[in-house]
């Protein structure tokens, strides 16, 4: 793995690397991306800042699940990725060896295309399973599971059944099964891959909800093909696009109003507008 | 070519009419009735005839082994044949198709039934108390009248025993093999697996030997039930380590990404995650492996020798084993000790059967943790309001129920089952 180093990495060395609370800052600096050495993403620096929920936008096979796995290190457990540049959480360098990967992955959390809801424990054990998993042991655990449905919009149609297994939800409903999840170990930022691309008008209009409702707690960054979505949820969009035979690189970033409505790039504008891609 | 007929009218005519709808009686077109079955049943017979005549009246053949063959195979030609007449040729293929699938399941259960049947129509007769609860000290061969008190209880120690050991160490090593092979990969993979392969290929009398010549002939170890322990060992860690691989494969990725994604390391991910999903193919895998074990005479020739006073300890002593003790039973000329065999083989049998069940009703529990913890929350608080968690009348829709039950019985469609 290369990492290229970056200026602040002096600056960066003097932070705590103990993660604090409350939702945090991400920024990407440079970030590339191999497949078995076939570069798929370039230099692609990005900021996602504190409490704001950011979309990532583009046609099919640009990047953009690929620049969301970076972001906390689930990249470098595909055989025969790599990857170069910087993630900074709240400053703090995740790929600096400050920070275990594990620590990393529980201060940036990640909701997933396909709703994957542990199949052999109960609803109750899968909203507690990342506490479990970490060894965190927590005072009530039953309010725990309580407010972390609750902020999923899940609690008033599980909440007696709670012993039922996890698989046995409709998949909108193991889909907030699964942010559920993701929220009981208070990430401090949320990753979110299509996270609606499975489900019907009402489950994605309940989650576009919970995201707007946690936003203030935790950072968000969602994946979407859908423009509405993006512009209904986003604060800060950016628009990833891959030339043919050629890695994926960012055209354009900035507020979602902007970018919805005077992009600077023709590329953008003809992409929010739905005339390619 | 010459006349069309003219479409575009039908789409401009008024709308029909709403005449009553009347419901007939529904069609299934794929349905196998009366006619069907009439076909079946004369395809049998006239074969049966056509076949009688021609083998034995015609060619003189005889045994009834080649007769039920050609018996079976103009049976599916005249069934084709008529059936072709009847529907039509895809249906014809489909039919043949299907008597010879069910045949194949029909065969196979049968044998079993036969076998059971068998050895429990034999053995049933035969059994008597004193064979559960003395060993053979005061058996002679050759005398009649201490038949009745002789017992196999020494040999059901040591099979349980054996196997018992036998299992404490392979599945473990089994599982840890698989995963090894599934979870962690690398390097290695290839080669244990090709060797995993090969030893699944071992004859069974080759353990026990080379348990016997590695211990017992350098005089580093007496007979021991131990012993053979080893020797099953290595007879059932091959078919549980690729069996649990297999089972293992089936997880899906998506669980172990979710699981990493949450913070847990790659042991919790394979501890909390992976193994629980596969708990059920992982039984299995394990019963298979012991059904192996359970039934395995030559290796413990060589290994726990047999014996014919009780030795309870597994690490010190020729120890007895109900294969043995059968293998002793059928060498002897006599109809009782034979008989004496039957019984045996039908107390191995029921050992099987016991140990099946109680594994599929351990692998029915899905948590044994969470139905822990749930039963202790209701005994702890039998209002059963910990945060709405265990309102159970909602869930078994039957009021009174205790949670646990309700727990234990729910069925998830969703889970990956494995036989
Ligand atoms: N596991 C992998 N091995 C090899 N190449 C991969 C792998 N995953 C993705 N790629 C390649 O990397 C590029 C980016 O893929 P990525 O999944 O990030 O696209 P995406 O923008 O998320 O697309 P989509 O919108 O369809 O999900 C694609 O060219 C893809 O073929
Ligand atoms: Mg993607």
């Amino acid at each position: 793995m290369t990492l290229t180093a970056t200026n602040d990495r002096n600056t960066v060395s003097d932070v705590q690397p103990t993660p604090g609370t409350g939702a945090a800052g991400l920024v990407a600096r440079e970030v590339c991306a191999w497949f078995s050495g076939r570069l798929v993403l370039e230099g692609v620096t990005l900021a996602m800042p504190r409490s704001t929920v950011t979309a990532l936008i583009g046609p099919s096979g640009c990047g953009k699940s690929t620049f969301l796995r970076i972001l906390n290190r689930m990249h470098e457990l595909v055989p025969g990725a790599q990857l170069a540049g910087s993630v900074e959480l709240d400053g703090t360098d995740i790929y600096a060896g400050r920070l275990r990967a594990t620590d990393t992955r529980r201060n940036i959390g990640m909701v997933f295309q396909k709703p994957n809801p542990f199949p052999a424990m109960s609803i109750y054990d899968n909203v507690l399973s990342g506490l479990k998993f970490s060894r965190i042991s927590v005072s009530d655990r039953d309010a725990l599971v309580e407010v972390s449905l609750t902020k999923a919009g899940l609690w008033n149609e599980v909440k007696n059944r709670m012993r039922e297994l996890g698989g046995a939800l409709s998949g909108g409903q193991q889909q907030r099964l699964c942010i559920a999840r993701a929220l009981a170990v208070e990430p401090r930022v949320l990753l979110m891959d299509e996270p609606c691309s499975a489900l019907d008008p009402t489950s994605t209009a309940r989650i576009e909800q919970t995201i707007a409702d946690i936003a203030d707690e935790v950072t968000v960054v969602i994946v979407t093909h859908n423009m509405q979505q993006a512009q209904r949820v986003s604060d800060v969009c950016a628009f990833f696009l891959a030339a043919e035979n050629e890695p994926g690189r960012i055209i354009e970033a900035g507020p979602t109003d902007v970018i919805f409505g005077s992009p600077t790039d023709e590329r953008t504008s003809d992409y929010v507008h739905g005339r390619f891609g | 070519m010459t006349t069309l007929a003219p479409t575009s009218s039908s789409t401009a005519a008024p709308p029909l009419p709403p005449t009553p709808r009347r419901i007939g009686a529904p069609l299934r077109p794929r349905d196998f009735g009366w006619a069907d079955a009439g076909i079946l049943a004369a395809s049998l017979l006239s074969s049966f005839l056509l076949v009688w005549v021609v083998f034995y009246q015609v060619t003189l053949l005889s045994g009834i082994f080649g007769f039920l063959l050609c018996w079976y195979a103009a049976f599916l030609a005249l069934y084709w044949v008529v059936t072709t007449q009847v529907v039509d040729r895809q249906a014809a293929t489909d039919r043949t198709a299907t008597v010879v699938v069910v045949t194949g399941a029909f065969l196979v259960l049968g044998i079993v039934a036969f076998i059971v049947g068998w050895v429990t129509w034999k053995g049933v007769g035969h059994l008597h108390t004193n064979l559960f609860v003395k060993d053979m000290s005061h058996f002679v061969p050759a005398d009649r009248n201490v038949l009745h008190q002789i017992g196999v209880l020494h040999a059901i120690v040591g099979t349980v025993e054996q196997v018992g050991i036998a299992a404490a160490i392979g599945v473990p090593v089994a599982v840890t093999t698989a995963v090894f092979l599934n979870e962690v990969g690398g390097r290695g993979t290839r080669i244990v697996r090709t060797v995993v392969t090969a030893m699944s290929g071992l004859p069974s009398i080759v353990a026990g030997v080379f348990v016997y010549s590695i211990l017992v002939e350098t005089s580093v170890s007496r007979y021991s039930g131990f012993l053979a322990s080893l020797a099953l060992f290595i007879l059932i860690l091959p078919s549980v380590t690729r069996t649990t691989e297999e089972v293992l494969r089936i997880v899906p990725g998506g669980l172990r990404e979710a699981s990493l994604a949450l913070g847990a390391s790659e042991f919790r991910t394979v501890w909390s995650v992976v193994l629980p999903t596969a708990r059920s193919g992982m039984i299995t895998a394990s019963l298979l492996g012991i059904a192996i074990a359970v039934g395995e005479t030559a290796p413990l020739i060589f290994t726990s020798f047999g014996n014919n006073n009780m030795n309870v300890n597994p690490f010190h002593g020729a120890q007895a084993a109900l294969p043995l003790v059968l293998y002793d039973f059928v060498r002897q000329p006599q109809g009782a000790l034979i008989d004496l065999a039957y019984a045996t083989a039908f107390i191995l049998l029921a050992l099987v059967l016991i140990l099946f069940v109680l594994a599929r009703v351990l692998g029915r529990q899905r948590s044994t943790s969470g139905a822990l913890r749930a039963r202790l929350r209701s005994v702890l608080r039998p209002s059963a309001r910990s945060g709405g968690s265990e309102n159970p009348s909602p869930v078994g829709g039957r009021a009174g129920r205790p949670p646990l039950e309700i727990l234990t019985v729910s069925p998830n469609p969703k889970e990956p089952l494995l036989p």
